[in-house]
């Protein structure tokens, strides 16, 4: 009788330990689950933060500057457009012949 | 001799001690026990909340977890307008390490100065100062990176704008709470702003969290609001715009570019604008969306609609021929003028010469309970429905308070007003062969049914003048453009001030459409008190509508209906102009 209940003590105790154990590891896992979900949250403002860069790198504004002052662009228009669809259309429609 | 102390015996435990007194010790330590437990019971087990609650305060925390707002984009999907992170700095004044030489970095890297960094950090009473708000991350990291001690940083969103002022009326802003104030920011808050979540956590005594109580409420992000803008065609509306009013020394000016098929707001821009990503000393003359907010007498541009009446109403046809010599008429004691007297002209010439004259006459054959009617159906003097801060309804009065004199003076467009916004649908009539088309800010892309206020064959009737109106010896011929043929009235207005008129304050406008086969483009401008010179709608405002819709059109891949000579060389290098 003195034995069994030894080794249900010896039990209970192991039990207790590996109970503080798990709760440790729980406690740690979610910490770094909180951490890396907190990382993601922060690179998706990140990519946010660059694609609104990007876009104001490349607005109209700033394209028509560059092309006009760097590459000497100018806006199209009908006169200098060749309209490819039907031979018969695009040469009715801008006079140009091939 | 002392007699020594005797410790071995006393008197007093020479006699017996009674019974009664140790049972009465044990007595009171039993009591004091169960008085103990029954406490500890009573805490632990009954009335167990408050120290729960008290344990639960001093490691159990809610977190807030914020919800994005959502993006504004063009139909194309680019960005309008975006939150970025933003962190706020922050400091306890008491706190603050005072190292002159780091906090002159901080001043700079804040673009303050020193002077006005110590003017926030003064009161050393307070536990809570802001330094500034809202500033780029990279500034905020390198803030961090000093580690001065006491300033603190606090994350925060600010909304950016890519477009800035080409498109600042359209999208307006919101404040630094991320609350619309202007524009669609203000008109979809709302739908934008989404709902903040929460939840409960423990955090240990580092500040981690270790884990995670109760449920969580997720957030629950904006969302996006995609529009009918396309920004190209915004910018570039808003481009010749600027330029116009600089090269008219104008005080401001209006444009307004719809997809006929579709009911879509393409562009709408006015200037002088502002900067939506630097709001400082804003003034109501850059807020004001000119184009739904202020209202004017829209002159000339509301003969096509009496022509078209006229024409339901069986008065005239085009070709019916009408007496304008000698270019003046009296009516009710008034003199109704000409600018340039015109002679006998058939309704299509009227149209296009803009003959006042010849206007009147054919309202003159009209009930004003039809013309009130027409100009009710187009959206005059009725708030236009877009969701859009501050749109007004202009005026029409009621037809049964027109004099015959007011009847014929507002048959050329004197004694009502009208919005730009409210022109350009009114004119989506004649594009859409007598359809009035529902205008969307929001993108659709599909076609739109309107309502039927006139005949298809009045409405393409008046297309053609409009189209003589804008050809040669019409009133418009700046509106002309490369490829495409165009339809358009201009109207030359001069401003009221005060009771009467102002000598030599004038608006001049253009409304107009294109190509004028199978019209895709309705678009107004408007150009305000132009002072160098040129004052009709004509040649301020013609040639920005020409070079905006040629654009627009180009960009919406409509194929030129018109021959053009090409300036191509084929097979040489270089082009030639």
């Amino acid at each position: 009788m003195i034995r069994l209940n030894l080794v249900l003590l010896a039990a209970v105790l192991v039990s207790a330990l590996y109970l503080v154990r798990v709760q440790y590891e729980s406690r740690r896992l979610y910490a770094e689950l909180d951490r890396a979900q907190g990382d993601s949250r922060k690179l998706r403002q990140e990519r946010e933060r660059l694609e609104a860069e990007t876009r104001a790198q490349a607005t109209p504004l700033r394209v028509e500057r560059l092309a006009k002052e760097q590459l000497q662009m100018r806006p199209a228009h009908p006169g200098i457009t060749v309209y490819a669809g039907s031979a018969a259309q695009a040469a009715s429609a801008t006079g140009a012949r091939p | 001799m002392t007699r020594g102390v005797s410790y071995s015996s006393s008197p007093l435990l020479a006699g017996p001690t009674p019974v009664w007194r140790s049972k009465f010790i044990m007595a009171l330590l039993v009591i004091a026990f169960v008085t103990l437990a029954g406490r500890a019971a009573w805490i632990q087990v009954v009335r167990n909340d408050f120290f729960q609650h008290q344990g639960a305060v001093r490691f159990t925390r809610t977190l807030e977890l914020p919800a994005n707002r959502g993006r504004i984009l063009d139909r194309n999907g680019l960005l309008l307008a975006t939150s970025v992170p933003a962190p706020s700095i922050w400091a306890i004044p008491e706190d603050v390490d005072r190292d002159p030489a780091k906090l002159d970095q901080l001043a700079k890297l804040l673009e303050m100065t020193r002077a006005e960094l110590d003017k926030r950090l003064e009161d050393e009473d307070k536990t809570f100062v802001w330094i500034k708000r809202q500033v780029d991350s990279a500034v905020a990291q390198a803030i961090a990176a000093l580690g001065i001690r006491g300033i603190h940083q606090r994350m925060e969103y600010r909304r950016v704008y890519p477009e800035g002022e080409a498109a600042a009326h359209v999208v307006g802003f919101a404040n630094v709470e991320a609350v619309g104030q202007e524009g669609i920011e203000l008109a979809f808050n709302q739908e934008l702003g989404g709902r903040a979540g929460s939840r409960r956590v423990i955090k240990d005594r580092m500040g981690r969290v270790v884990e995670g109580v109760g449920e969580v409420t997720a957030p629950v992000d904006g969302r996006d609001v995609q529009l009918s803008i396309d920004s190209k065609i915004q910018f570039f509306a808003y481009q010749q715009l600027r330029d116009a009013v600089a090269a008219h020394k104008a005080k401001a000016g209006s444009i307004i570019v719809l997809d006929a098929q579709t009911g879509e707001v393409l562009a709408l821009a006015n200037y002088p604008s502002f900067s939506p990503n630097k709001r400082h000393n804003l003034s109501g003359a850059q807020l004001r969306n000119r184009v739904l907010t202020d209202t004017f007498e829209p002159g000339s541009t509301v003969k096509p609609l009496i022509a078209g009446l006229a024409l339901g109403k069986g008065i005239v046809t085009p070709n019916t021929v009408i007496q304008t010599a000698p270019g003046r008429m009296t009516l009710g004691g008034a003199t109704i003028t000409d600018a340039h007297p015109h002679g006998a002209m058939s309704v299509n010439e009227v149209i296009q010469k803009s003959s006042n004259v010849g206007t009147v006459k054919m309202a003159m054959q009209m009930a004003p309970r039809d013309m009130w009617e027409l100009f009710t159906q187009v959206g005059f003097g009725q708030r236009p429905q877009v969701p859009f801060p501050g749109a007004v309804s202009g005026k029409v009065r009621a037809h049964k308070t027109w004099r015959p004199i007011e009847q014929a003076t507002m048959s050329y467009g004197y004694g009502l007003s009208v919005s730009l916004f409210q022109l350009a649908r009114a004119y989506s009539v004649f594009a859409r062969d007598g359809e009035l088309v529902p205008v969307t800010l929001q993108r659709s892309g599909e076609r739109v049914q309107g309502v039927s206020v006139m005949d298809a064959k009045d409405a393409q009737a008046v297309r053609h003048m409009l189209h003589l109106a804008a050809g040669p010896g019409g009133t418009a011929q700046k509106a002309q453009m490369m490829g495409y043929s165009v339809g358009g009235k201009t109207g030359t207005a001069r401003k009221q001030e005060g009771k009467g008129y102002a000598e030599k304050k004038y608006r001049g406008f253009f409304v107009g459409l294109a190509p004028v086969d199978a019209p895709r483009v309705v678009a107004a401008v408007m150009i305000d008190e132009p002072a160098a010179g040129a004052y009709y709608g004509g040649d301020v405002a013609a040639p920005v509508f020409s070079a905006t819709v040629q654009q627009a059109l180009r960009m919406l891949g409509v194929p030129p209906d018109m021959n053009v000579r090409p300036h191509i060389v084929v097979g040489a290098v270089e082009e030639s102009f």
